[in-house]
């Protein structure tokens, strides 16, 4: 065991190089994916490579991506994973939503659900977290792919967006924008950059996604049906090279964020904590931090962060962070591999 | 039933022409700025372009980093003095302890998933930028020969 801050860690999973994303199947095994394509099934111990993938578009920040079953898993036996694709038009990719199940160490009936177009080269901001809401919605986050003034405020087009399709993967007959002219149906919520956390409130059942800003800005938001959360337009980010991101166009309407982070964390992974076993941390949010190597707890009083407090320093980029069934809090971080959050003494 | 078919057609081919002006977004010349980049030399070089794609969110623009974060890349000595590393580090990814200007970096940058000819491309961009100075050009075939 290691000590780092007032928090230890136990190494459960070794040798992960991005655990980008991990669900517990019923028998307490974790399935984990590995962003450069390979999805780890570990079990007693054992590492096993599922085989089946569809083909990963492994480019920057893109490859295999969130992995979650489906909330009656496994009564229903779908698995749902994000990732970047580079299926139908053009040269590069883009991020994919697939459902598939799991027959012993390989892939079946695959079907993907959803393909953001148009393809595209860039190596940045693919989303691409997954969660189910109470309802059993299925939502998924897709970024901008660094074309900020095309895509987010656009509804005819893909990216800077969350999206809710049925767990099969149909349109919802309530989703907000149906009557657009020419939006995309399955975009639920729009005007955001690179949402790779997202977590389902425990008590009020609403959504929380986070998102990396520019330089400085990440947030935190809230989930409201057809929601416009600003992105170009209203940002308290600068750009990399210091200078300001001035749109015109910003409105009433768009959602400011319930917490910023200046300077960026860097977040990655989310969730709230449940879990009897963590007093100091129950009812409040874990958050990874990639650029400052740590995972924070956010103390949240109703909608607002009250306090946040480093755990796990220096333990490297922090990626994905879940509570698994036995009650544990089990983290994924870069070059390491899956880390079990000891509880206090 | 032919005018029908002609208010259909006329119909459709408005609805496709709105769709165009959809995708065009909000700043209509940016977009094309965008699939330019690579045609203006004096603007966006092939190895700038990358560098904007892939490296900047750490790097930043200047190559100037994160202190204690992201090391330097602008009058970097690990660059300067370690040629191959250098390369392999972009090809490869780089983890674990390293010294850049006399400041300790512990941190992991994964493989960017870029082809042989980007990275050439971005290794003469940063080598050629913010006071760094090539002595001689990396090309694509030195870049193929490193190995893991």
């Amino acid at each position: 065991m290691e000590e780092m801050g007032s928090y230890t860690y136990e190494l459960v999973v070794p040798d992960i190089e991005v655990p980008w994303g991990m669900a517990f199947l019923p028998d307490g095994s974790l399935l984990i994916t590995e962003r450069v394509g390979k999805l780890i099934h570990f079990r007693q111990g054992k590492k096993t490579e599922i085989k089946n993938l569809p083909e990963i578009y492994v480019r920057g920040q893109g490859g295999l991506l969130d992995i979650q079953l489906h909330p009656n898993y496994p009564e229903n036996p779908w698995i749902y994973l994000s990732y970047a694709s580079s299926e139908g038009e053009g040269k590069g990719g883009h991020t994919a939503i697939m459902r598939a199940q799991l027959d012993g160490d390989h892939l079946v009936q695959k079907e993907v659900l959803y393909k953001a177009t148009p393809n595209t080269t860039a190596g940045q901001h693919f989303g691409s977290r997954i969660v189910f809401d109470e309802e059993g919605y299925l939502y998924f986050t897709i970024g901008e792919r660094g074309e900020r003034e095309v895509n987010p405020q656009n509804l005819a087009r893909d990216g800077g967006k969350t999206y809710r399709l049925t767990a099969d993967g149909n349109i919802p007959k309530d989703n907000p924008f149906l009557q657009g002219e020419n939006a995309l149906k399955a975009i639920y919520a729009y005007g955001q950059r690179n949402q790779q956390g997202m977590a389902v409130h425990p008590e009020t059942g609403k959504i929380w996604i986070h998102e990396h800003g520019p330089m400085g800005g990440d947030e935190i938001n809230i989930l409201q049906k057809g929601g416009n959360y600003g992105w170009p337009l209203v940002t308290k980010g600068q750009n990399y090279n210091g200078t300001q991101i001035d749109y015109p166009g910003a409105t009433p309407e768009m959602i400011s964020a319930i917490h910023y982070w200046t300077p960026s964390i860097a977040p990655s992974g989310m969730v709230f904590v449940t879990s009897a076993k963590y007093p100091h941390l129950k009812g409040n949010l874990l958050v990874g931090s990639l650029k400052f190597q740590y995972l924070e707890h956010d103390v949240l009083e109703g909608e607002k962060v009250i306090k946040r407090e480093k755990l796990l320093e220096g333990i490297g980029r922090v990626r994905s962070v879940v509570q698994g069934p036995d009650g544990f809090i089990y983290v994924g971080v870069e070059g390491l591999g899956i880390v079990k959050l000891i509880p206090q003494q | 039933m032919k005018i029908k078919i002609s208010i259909a057609v006329l119909f459709l081919f408005c609805s496709c022409k709105n769709q165009d002006k959809q995708a065009e977004g909000l700043f209509s010349p940016a977009e094309k700025e965008v699939e330019q980049i690579s045609s203006s030399p004096e603007n966006f070089s092939p190895g700038k372009k990358v560098y904007t794609n892939f490296c900047v969110q750490c790097h930043l623009p200047n190559g100037e980093g994160i202190p204690n974060i992201y090391p330097p890349l602008a009058n970097s000595d690990w660059l300067t003095e370690k040629r191959k590393e250098s390369i392999h580090a972009v090809k490869y990814g780089l983890r674990g302890e390293i010294q850049v200007n006399g400041k300790t970096y512990n941190n992991i940058m994964l493989p960017l998933g870029l082809s042989d000819q980007e990275i050439a491309d971005v290794m003469n961009y940063v080598m050629n930028s913010w006071g760094n100075t090539q002595q001689k050009p990396v090309t694509v075939e030195e870049v193929s020969a490193i190995d893991e």
